[in-house]
């Protein structure tokens, strides 16, 4: 009976212990098994006072030796704690941490996503007698003990939506959120929406909620994981694991996609990534670490869930008194009891004033603008720093004075004017009638047509002397390497559209890479857009001296950066720069695939949102090119994952300031660039022959097993689920962008 | 002079020419044909002249990669386009001298073939020759108060000049084909129709720009043969030809050179001036781009006898004979009846110098050339299909006649006529002393000419034959 179940359970802690340790067994786990089963078969013969001392005894040692095994746990170890079905799940936490709670997202496998969780929770807080009910948005990915239909909390695009449909009701309503992520990545379908378009409309709306959020993570991979967390307050559970991609991905992009990644590769590749809570905590990625039992929290461990419901209203109330004013007293109080035992004494108001609300935003984005600032190299010299910032106060104070000063009273004298300049003209059309005749000034006779004789004369002279005779047509300013070789290309489209075959000099020359008969476009070299898009030549670049480095210490990244920087001359694979498109002053940032793949860690991040600052400074367009991006680097691990939110926010910012933010897609762009700072744009145009989407044909072949047909990612299914909102030709790219900025763009450019 | 392997790039009845041209220079040919082809006259006449080795089957005239590896294969050294096809591709000219197997390519260099291929720039590069140009817009315009004001100034030009109904064409400057293209008669009526073209061009042709010129009714169309030689310091012209005979497509039907004859009919303006201007301009314009190979300068004439450039044809051309068989060189032992222009334009594109200038050069008599084709005049010039079954003509001194179609009498094996190519089936060549002399031996060699078949319907033949003769009366009337 009683020991029956006692020795079970044992044995289940053994099992569990065995599950977490994978293929290695060391000396504590032998002596637990041996010890275990001399017990077994001891047991039988033994009466029922030494089985109780036995058992007892039993148990002391499972405890002690797994505070030993505890310490002896590999990154890889807390990657299989946090996916073992053992493992705590959302569900627990609702009925454990929460006083009250009804699901509002579905029901169990009946919801539009049954991973994605979400409910309406109590937290009661007593003091003295009175009890006061306090309400929150819970919202997570729910893996139900390994539930089939939870999806293991890999979440689909519209369970992204339905989180956030919440979110914003959260926000009416004035209730704080806690959301909880268990999510080993998002779900990759391209659908209505695809997954990057949901995650970068979370993030751009999150950036921007005007309610606290308090994200808890246990299972945090990339992408799914910052659909919503990007929060306030972010703390960790002790044996999570938070990264940009899970060691096996990482594995498997390290070892080549051909050869299957050994576990010992995995292994090293989860200690490389730095993904757990300790140093994620030192990086400055989280806020608090909340501990977790011995092997990671299960079930059954109700002192746990006591810590963590202590944690998340401490949390919220951290939030809420920064930006509201507590009593003194009370906000003294919180701060001197994040040592204390019971803080439930204290009562906080969760819902925020209007002031509050709008500093609690300014405030999310300074903590996440301050994160990941020195993972990237910085070359500039002391002086060069301070005048740089001496610099950016200057146009600051510039930018404010003539945009927000003078602008307001330049507005009304202006309309004056131009009143003034209508009432004349009306005066000199004659429009007055009777006065207009009496004054001589309009005439009612039949008209001859009035020409000046030189007008007549220039009828048949050249209409513009000094541009020549030449051609009118452009004739591109940068021409491509690939244009010297005379060799013949073969179009894709031949077998479908008849192509016929195109001479190297004339596509890559004047075709622009384009082909002539069906449009396909082949890949150009990214300095063909700076010259004859972009205008590089009378560019300014700025912030060339912030160079990617390896904050992680990843080993061996250290020399392939070098050799990425030495095979394309740049320090990152951001080129950020301030030129002129057609006379309109644009603040432009690019994203270079030849480097690294074009993929985004710190230093390209930081480069963005200066860009994006520089942008908002001078009130000018800013426009973003992506030609070409294959993610976030995988080797600055959180570092790069952290730029999502990060950019995303600053861009918000800029957006919200009043600001044109334009993206520009060519090649191929995936994964969290798309699902965050590309995504969220109003304004996204792809070029023809591009690939737009979460994640590659090869990846989601290996994470769902779907094979996806050839024209998934195309930039045409891009367009028809509303994800970009035009296809350009390679060719018109300049004169459409043109286009684009006096179109969307004011007067000024600056619109709004 | 280095015997050379040209590859003619070409087909019919141009084919033929070129092939009988390389004989006589004393060069090597090898020619290509296509399966639907394979019948054609220049097949047979490859055949005979050179045996089947000359010869090599592709898949399309069109292709300029298979034409090329044809040359590889064949160790050709120059390449003839003719007309059609690649004559006025820029890109095959500029491929076909720039790759590692460098060609020779029989026509002008390739920049003088992309400038003046393109209308708006030939008008601009003309303007600053101080060439007479149609009066408008030299380029595209895309602010609407300067196409007003252009409009307006066009409308008084017409004013000044007393023509009663003023026209002022609009056409989007990317377009072709008749598309966005629209007449104004009423100034006030233009913002609209501009606005409508411009949104035209805009959705079709994504480029805003219009172009806006006079609309000149009752031209005469009028070319001018220029020969140069490669550098572009030698030039001479071959005289006039007037091509106004022309379907409803704006195809030409008959030429005749000269193109005014002021000697037998009289003009309301001094005929003379025109073409002794016409063709000193286009000389002096050759000269100054540095044209290097054999061209055409189209003009139209007014019926005030103004002449304007309307573009330059960088290639032979179809009635290149009528103005061979009325030019004469002096001192030159095959000058005795007329000019093979192809065979200067072989000897020129191969690098020779022109060895004569324009003193030596004289036209004489009137040709005429017929382009006789299977097509109801009466129907709006609908092209008929079918199959051939008797042709031929009387051989006379002053005949010539080219044409891909073998001569067939009832009975004999049918030519089809192929749908995948121009509809040409012959041309002829009358000359004459006189215009009246040319006019009469016209109607002779039609009424000679034996055309009978059967269309796919089963029904007969329709052919212009009739049309031709028609209008043979009225040449050159103006």
């Amino acid at each position: 009976m009683d020991i029956d179940k006692r020795t079970q359970e044992l044995a289940a802690r053994l099992t569990y212990i065995r599950d977490i340790f994978g293929q290695r067994e060391n000396a504590s786990m032998a002596m637990l098994r041996t010890r275990l089963e001399e017990f077994l078969e001891q047991a039988p013969h033994l009466g029922m006072r030494e089985l109780s001392r036995q058992v007892g005894m039993l148990e002391e040692l499972f405890v002690l030796l797994e505070g030993k095994l505890e310490s002896e746990l590999t990154p890889m170890d807390r990657v299989r704690i946090v996916r073992h079905p053992q493992r705590i799940c959302l569900k627990d936490i609702l009925e454990n941490v929460y006083d009250n709670y009804t699901e509002i997202g579905g029901q169990d496998e009946w919801s539009i996503d049954p991973g994605m969780l979400i409910a309406r929770a109590t937290i009661a807080r007593r003091m003295g007698k009175k009890t006061v009910h306090q309400s929150v948005m819970v919202i997570g990915q729910e893996k139900g003990h390994g539930q089939e239909f939870r999806n293991a909390g890999s979440i689909k695009p519209w369970g992204n939506a339905n989180a956030l449909y919440y979110m914003r009701v959260a926000e009416i309503e004035n209730i704080p959120i806690h959301s909880y992520v268990f999510t080993p990545g998002a779900f990759p379908v391209e659908d209505y929406p695809g997954a990057a378009q949901q995650i970068s409309k979370n993030l751009y709306v999150m950036a921007g909620l005007k309610v606290p959020i308090i994200s808890v993570f246990s299972e945090g991979g990339s992408g799914g994981a910052e659909a919503i967390a990007l929060a306030d307050k972010r703390l960790m559970l002790s044996h999570g694991y938070y990264s940009v991609i899970s060691p096996e991905g990482a594995a498997a992009i390290e070892g080549g996609l051909k050869d299957k990644a050994t576990p010992e590769l995995i292994e090293r590749c989860a200690s490389r990534l730095r993904i757990t809570a300790a140093d994620n905590l030192e990086l400055g990625f989280i806020d608090r670490v909340i501990q977790e039992p011995p092997l990671g929290a299960r079930p059954e461990h109700y002192d746990f869930f006591r810590q963590l419901r202590r944690e998340v209203i401490r949390a919220t109330d951290e939030v809420v008194d920064s930006v509201d004013g507590l009593g003194p007293l009370r906000g003294m109080a919180i701060r001197r009891q994040a040592k204390a035992a019971d803080p439930q004494d204290i009562f906080v108001r969760w819902s925020l004033g209007g002031g509050a609300r709008t500093k609690l935003v300014d405030r999310r984005f300074e903590k996440f603008r301050a994160m990941s600032r020195t993972a990237c190299r910085d070359n500039r010299s002391l002086g060069a720093r301070i005048y740089s910032g001496l610099e950016g106060m200057l146009w600051s104070a510039h930018s404010t004075l003539r945009h927000d000063f003078l602008a307001r009273y330049k507005r009304h004298l202006l309309h004056m004017l131009e009143a003034l300049e209508a009432e004349l003209r009306a005066l000199r059309q004659g429009v007055g009638g009777p006065l207009g005749k009496f004054l001589g000034l309009g005439d009612g006779q039949q008209r001859r047509l009035e020409v000046p004789p030189e007008a007549l004369e220039r009828l048949t002279l050249l209409s513009c002397p000094e541009e020549g005779a030449c051609r009118l047509e452009d004739t591109w300013v940068y021409v491509s390497p690939k244009s010297r070789e005379d060799r013949t290309l073969t179009c894709p489209n031949t077998p479908t559209h008849g192509c016929l075959d195109l001479w190297g000099p004339d596509l890559f020359g004047e075709f622009a890479g384009v082909c002539s008969h069906c449009g396909h476009h082949f890949p150009m070299e990214f300095q063909w857009y700076l010259y004859n898009v972009f205008n590089f030549a009378q560019a300014y670049e700025f912030n060339s001296e912030l160079e990617s480095s390896n904050p992680l210490g990843y080993e061996g990244f250290d020399l392939k950066l070098e050799q990425a920087k030495r095979q394309t001359g740049l320090g990152s694979a951001c080129i950020t720069f301030e030129t002129h498109i057609e006379g309109v002053t644009t603040v432009v940032a690019v994203l270079v695939s030849p480097f690294r793949g074009g993929t985004v860690g710190a230093a390209e991040g930081e480069k963005i949102i200066r860009a994006a600052e520089r942008a908002m400074l001078k009130r000018t367009p800013f426009i973003l090119y992506s030609h070409g991006t294959a993610g976030i680097r995988i080797q600055e691990g959180t570092c790069g994952v952290i730029q999502m939110p990060r950019v995303t926010m600053a861009v918000r910012r800029y957006i919200e300031a009043g600001g044109l933010y334009l993206v520009l897609y060519d090649t191929n762009s995936f994964a969290g660039p798309v699902a965050s700072f590309l995504g969220c744009s109003a304004y996204q145009f792809a070029v023809r022959s591009s690939n737009i989407g979460f994640a590659g044909p090869g990846v989601i072949r290996e994470t769902t097993g779907v094979e996806v047909p050839p024209k998934y990612h195309r930039a045409f299914s891009a367009l028809s689920r509303g994800h970009i909102q035009g296809i350009w030709d390679r060719r018109e790219i300049k004169k459409n962008l043109h286009q684009a900025l006096l179109t969307m763009g004011g007067k000024n450019l600056y619109y709004r | 002079m280095a015997r050379h392997t040209l590859l003619i790039a070409n087909r019919g009845e141009i084919a033929m020419r070129i092939l009988r041209a390389c004989v006589t220079l004393g060069h090597d040919f090898v020619c290509v044909y296509t399966t639907a082809d394979a019948q054609s006259g220049h097949v047979r006449l490859a055949r005979e002249l050179g045996g089947p080795d000359r010869l090599f089957r592709i898949n399309s005239y069109q292709d300029p990669s298979e034409i090329l590896a044809v040359a590889d294969a064949s160790q050709a050294t120059a390449v003839h386009p003719g007309y059609g096809f690649f004559a006025e591709d820029f890109r095959f000219a500029r491929r076909v001298v720039e790759r590692q197997r460098p060609l020779i390519f029989i026509g002008p260099s390739w920049t003088l073939v992309r400038d003046l291929g393109d209308k708006i720039n030939t008008k601009r590069i003309a303007r600053a020759h101080s060439v007479p140009t149609i009066p408008g817009s030299d380029r595209p315009i895309y602010d609407e108060m300067e196409a007003v004001e252009l409009a307006q100034t066009i409308f008084a030009f017409q004013q000044d000049q007393g023509i009663a109904e003023g026209c002022v064409l609009v056409k989007a400057s990317a377009g072709g084909g008749g598309m966005g293209i629209e007449e104004v008669y009423d100034l006030d009526k233009f913002r609209s129709v501009y606005r409508r073209i411009r949104n035209y061009a805009k959705r079709n042709l994504s480029d805003e720009g219009v172009l806006i010129e006079q609309r000149i009714f009752d031209f005469n169309h009028l070319e001018v043969q220029v020969l140069a030689e490669r550098g572009g310091k030698n030039a001479v012209h071959l005289g006039t030809r007037n091509c106004s005979v022309q379907s409803l497509g704006r195809q030409k039907r008959i030429e005749v050179a000269p193109g005014f004859d002021p000697a037998s009919l009289t003009y309301a303006f001094d005929a003379a001036g025109v073409l002794d201007a016409i063709t000193r301009h286009s000389v002096n314009m050759s000269l100054q781009v540095g044209y290097d190979n054999v061209g055409t300068w189209e003009w139209i004439v007014t019926p005030r006898g103004e002449p304007f450039l309307m573009e330059v044809n960088t290639r032979i051309q179809v009635e290149n004979g009528v103005s061979g068989v009325t030019s004469r060189i002096q001192g030159r032992a095959d000058g005795a009846d007329g000019v093979d222009v192809i065979a200067e334009q072989i000897r020129l594109g191969l690098g020779e110098p022109l060895g004569y200038t324009q003193q030596n050069v004289s036209t004489t008599g009137v040709g005429i050339e017929y382009r006789i084709l299977a097509e109801d005049p009466l129907d709006r010039f609908t092209p008929c299909l079918g199959r051939i079954e008797a042709f031929g003509w009387v051989a006379e001194p002053w005949l010539q006649v080219f044409t891909q179609v073998p001569t067939l009498q009832l009975g004999d094996e049918p030519y089809e006529i192929p749908m995948d190519f121009d509809p040409n089936l012959a041309l002829g060549i009358v000359w004459g002393q006189s215009l009246d002399e040319a006019r009469a031996r016209g109607v002779e060699f039609l009424g000679g000419l034996v055309l009978q078949g059967t269309d796919t319907r089963g029904e007969p033949l329709r052919t212009n034959v009739d049309f031709l003769k028609n209008r043979t009366q009225t040449l050159l009337h103006f």
